[in-house]
């Protein structure tokens, strides 16, 4: 059975979304997740089912409608959605995942296209102080998960190509590519990305190189503060499961039967924002994530 | 200060006959402008800033500073320079950093040795807008400086050390105790020369029956007097009926005392104003802001001396509002209410006194209960249509008398105009500033001036505060933030930013959680969605649970803690939540790498680790040889401090040189 988390607007749920400003984590959307999730449960403690939609695919975690939109037209916003595809699923699965996290942030924003989607490949970390990245796949921190590979990432990009030539999504990017990855990759790509989202944890310390491949290549840099691996396995049961910090969906453990049996298995997480583009006001800002859970998951 | 029309200017008997109907007329040409304008939507966010200077003439061979009097010379040859360049002819089009972009505007201000600059063109939110600010501000005080003598430079300081003292602190030199003024410090000649400055000047001491008195407490270092009476008061001048009042006990012992309006609009500061994209949005920034005026007033503190003492305050403010008191004894409270209308607790310049948005958040315990109002106005405009919020605070701002009438504009009502709205609109100089369109330009919409902030010596830091309360502001609208405190907090916090260090040694009245409470289930049933306060929540009543007592929700916080966040993490901080906001938009790593230099300025100017101008300013002048730990701020002192922020504009403090407690923190 699929999961399907979301936080709903963080925009105007408060607290959530503050956090200590160089802190890259996911501290944003897990307190999200859980304020979201908790805020429903507690118009019936026991009984999940009130406060969750289930339909033939899909448990919908909180109940959501997708009422809300957007409040001026179309025009008015910049649309950018941010795809994490998680470590150890299947890069065979992404073209299917893909379409489905698109969909979920077109219904809940009520728009039939994005402006920019970036995606983010497990285990890819961009290193400020070395630009030679090709060094750091295999040594990160949750290391015992595999690093993608190059093939998968193309192949990948095929999919992203396609939907853009649909017009559903105007310009794609990449995250935390440096300059020799770039190189690497644009060759193999029909659709440039049209930006390169890296992540500063000490400010300012952007290797000149890339910067100078970016502006040859007419790649916008941007920052952002996520953190790789957003939804990580323990959490998700955690957040799920019957214990004082969870909602009481999940059983403690697969085998274990005071909730859903059976392993989870986060697959990717989406976020999305809509920007009042010539005000500058952040609208609405939210993740979808989806999870599969069950006996017959496969393991990677 | 608005535009300069022309024309005879009324004396006082004649302009106080004519009050009720620049008032009437004024009424008339809001509603008129506010029934074309209220429906005004989507407007983009612009925003401008406003520097202004002292024009500081130095003499490198008798080591002496003086205010020049150019004013009307360099806007002159500055304007026939803007002419040029628009034809193209000009050598500062040929800059190639600024190509493209507008030339800067100047404009006259009260003060003769002042000048005000705006950048050509307003701002947008276009993140890489945000980066020309500096460079603009930077280009403004050297386009400025190239029209002046040679050893004349726009220098930010909020005030001349030694404007008033004894000495030729001015060139060309004019002796004081002039007619408009009457002050026994300065000249006439001190204030720009057009009709409608003396007139302000004069109406003002006509109005109030004595001359302007400002008392500033004298810093008391270890060799200053007791008990302080300033030596420079003349009891002996008799050349006006208003020479009396030092002999009535104007001047207070264990204080500077100062008696004319340009000690205070003499003063320099820098106003940032917003475009809001609809009068909805314009009034919840103006309430939204308001709380924060003291804080930057406190955070921005640069004016430590007056008149050639140090003092023991460290702002601009109170002198400002004093130089403009028009208020009469009776209004005052001084005397009881025979021929005024009310007892004014507040000058003309002061911290504001009205909510105006239609918030379900605006609780009516938030409002001044003492608030006073002109009713027939605000019936007028209820009448009319308006709602009670906003005709309260106009009805509010009109219980003041027009202070500069020329008689040309009584003779005919041109609802077209806003001429006689602006005549008072104008000259409330609260710490927020409501504008509503101008009814000649249908391309701009309703715009808030947040006021309070003292000028910094370097554009780096006037930059850094205008960006940042510009990000404050889509901070606000994008987590929708609530600020509201009782509004009399915010008169009190006013008081408290005038302490000396009061930055890190004063706490401050602030709103403990800014956040909406969040509601239980967003989205109700029915799929309506119930969390929204955008669309039109002010036709909804507030929300139904039981509200806290309003005692509850604020607490007395330090500028560190509003600023940076509490240590127990209770207060988010207004840093925290201009990061967060940067981290929910598309921002380029060079754009966010200078963003992140501006916000590490007020981080550490919060949390003392860079001092405030003012601090900076004391320092130099405690460690100056020529100090004799007297108070006193001599000419040889004032020289050198002139040169060292004249330097410091340039190096920015950078690698050890002067400045770097204030931009820097470190000396390489």
């Amino acid at each position: 059975m699929k999961l399907i988390l979301s936080t709903s607007n963080l925009m105007t749920s408060g607290s959530t979304v503050i956090r200590p400003p160089t802190e890259k984590s996911n501290v944003e959307l897990i307190n999200s997740l859980r304020a979201n999730l908790h805020a429903a449960q507690s118009t019936s403690p026991s009984d999940y089912t009130t406060w969750t939609k289930s339909s033939p695919h899909a448990l919908y975690i909180p109940a959501t409608d997708f009422a809300q939109g957007l409040s001026e037209e179309r025009s008015q916003y910049d649309i950018t959605v941010k795809l994490f595809y998680l470590p150890g699923i299947p890069a065979s699965r992404r073209c299917a995942h893909t379409r489905e996290a698109i969909d979920l942030v077109l219904k809940e924003l009520h728009v039939d296209s994005i402006d920019l989607l970036i995606v983010s490949f497990p285990g890819i970390l961009f290193d400020a102080d070395d630009d030679s990245e090709e060094e750091e796949e295999g040594s990160s921190d949750n290391g015992s998960e595999e690093p993608d590979d190059f093939d998968s990432i193309i192949q990948t990009w095929r999919t992203l190509e396609e939907l853009q030539e649909q017009g559903m999504i105007a310009q794609l990017g990449v995250a935390e590519f440096g300059s020799e990855r770039l190189a690497r990759f644009l060759p193999h790509t029909k659709v440039k990305p049209s930006v390169d989202q890296i992540n500063l944890k000490d400010c300012c310390v952007v290797p000149k190189s890339l910067i100078l491949y970016a502006k040859q290549e007419h790649i916008q840099l941007l920052t952002h503060n996520d953190c790789n691996d957003v939804l990580p396995v323990g959490t998700t049961r955690e957040l799920l499961g019957p214990g004082e910090k969870g909602v009481g969906i999940l059983a403690s453990a697969p085998d274990k039967d005071d909730g859903i049996q059976g392993d989870v298995e986060p697959q990717w997480v989406v976020k999305y924002t809509a920007v009042v583009k010539d005000r500058g006001v952040v609208e609405n800002k939210g993740y979808f994530a989806l999870a599969d859970v069950g006996s017959c998951v496969v393991k990677p | 200060m608005g535009l300069l029309a022309l024309g005879t200017a009324l004396d006082w008997p004649e302009a106080k006959k004519r009050a009720d109907q620049v008032r009437k007329w004024g009424i008339e040409q809001l509603l008129a402008n506010w029934h074309r304008a209220k429906g005004k939507e989507r407007n983009a966010l612009l925003w401008g800033d406003e520097v202004e200077y002292l024009v500081v003439a130095v003499d490198d061979e008798t080591k002496k500073a003086r205010l020049s009097l150019a004013q009307a010379e360099i806007l002159k040859s500055l304007a026939k320079d803007e002419a040029l360049w628009k034809e193209g002819n000009s050598s500062h089009s040929q800059n190639k950093e600024h190509e493209g972009e507008e030339p800067p505007h100047f404009h006259p201000e009260f003060g003769r040795f002042m000048l005000e600059a705006t950048p050509g063109k307003p701002w947008g939110i276009d993140f890489k807008d945000l980066l020309k600010v500096e460079s603009n501000m930077k280009w403004r005080r050297e386009v400025a400086k190239a029209h002046m003598a040679p050893n004349e430079s726009p220098i930010t300081l909020t005030t001349f050390p030694r404007l008033g003292t004894k000495d030729d602190y001015i060139q060309p030199y004019y002796p004081p105790s002039g007619p408009a003024l009457r002050s026994q410090f300065v000249p006439d000649e001190i204030a720009n020369p057009h009709i409608r400055f003396p007139t302000l000047a004069a109406n003002i001491r006509s109005r109030r029956g004595r001359k302007i008195e400002l008392n500033v407490p004298v810093y008391k270092d270890i060799n200053t007097p007791q008990p302080f009476k300033d030596p420079t008061v003349d009891y002996d001048l008799h050349n006006w009926p208003e020479d009396d009042d030092v002999r009535n006990g104007a001047a207070k012992d264990g204080h500077v005392y100062m008696d004319a309006m340009a000690f205070g609009m003499g003063s320099c500061c820098l106003q940032i104003t917003f475009q809001a994209k609809n009068m909805t949005e314009g009034r919840k920034l103006y309430d939204q802001l308001s709380p924060l005026g003291p804080i930057l007033l406190a955070l921005t503190a640069a004016t430590p001396i007056y008149k050639g003492f140090l003092v023991d305050t460290d702002v601009r403010w109170n002198q400002i509002s004093g130089a403009v008191d028009d208020r009469t004894r009776e209004e005052l409270g001084e005397l009881p209410l025979r021929n005024d209308r009310w007892r004014i607790p507040k000058s003309r310049y002061a911290s504001n006194s009205t909510y105006i948005s239609q918030d379900p958040r605006l609780r009516k315990e938030y409002l001044d209960p003492n608030l006073i109002i002109d009713e027939d106005i605000k019936k007028r405009l209820i009448d009319d249509g308006m709602d009670d919020l906003l005709a309260t605070h106009f009805a509010h701002l009109f219980i003041r008398d027009p202070l500069v009438i020329f008689s040309e504009d009584l003779e005919e009502l041109d609802l077209n105009k806003a001429d006689h709205f602006e005549n008072l609109q104008s000259t409330n100089w609260q710490h927020m500033r409501f504008k509503p369109p101008p009814p000649d330009k249908d391309d701009i919409g309703w715009r808030v001036e947040f006021r309070s902030m003292e000028i910094q010596m370097t554009d780096f830091e006037n930059a850094a505060f205008s960006i940042f309360i510009v990000l404050v502001t889509r901070a606000i609208l994008s987590f929708d933030l609530n600020f509201y405190i009782p509004i009399q907090r915010t008169t009190e916090n006013m008081e408290t930013a005038h302490a000396r260090n009061a930055v890190l040694e004063q706490k401050f009245y602030f709103r403990k959680d800014p956040f909406a409470r969040r509601r239980q289930n967003q989205q109700s049933p029915n799929g309506s969605n119930v969390s929204s306060t955008t669309s039109s929540a002010h036709n909804t009543p507030p929300p139904s649970p039981p509200l806290n007592p309003v005692e509850s929700e604020y607490d007395l916080m330090t500028i560190a803690d509003i600023i940076n966040g509490s240590a127990d993490g209770s207060f988010p901080g207004l840093i925290p939540l201009v990061e967060s906001y940067l981290n929910s938009v598309n921002v380029d790593v060079e754009t966010r790498c200078s963003l992140a230099s501006y916000l590490d300025l007020i981080r550490k100017r919060a949390n003392g680790t860079l001092w405030t101008g003012a601090k900076w300013i004391r320092e130099f002048v405690a460690s100056h040889p020529g100090y004799k730990h007297d108070s006193v701020v001599s000419e040889e002192i004032c020289y050198d401090l002139v040169k060292a922020v004249d330097e410091m504009t340039v190096k920015e403090g950078k690698h050890g040189t002067v400045g770097w407690e204030l931009l820097r923190g470190k000396k390489n």
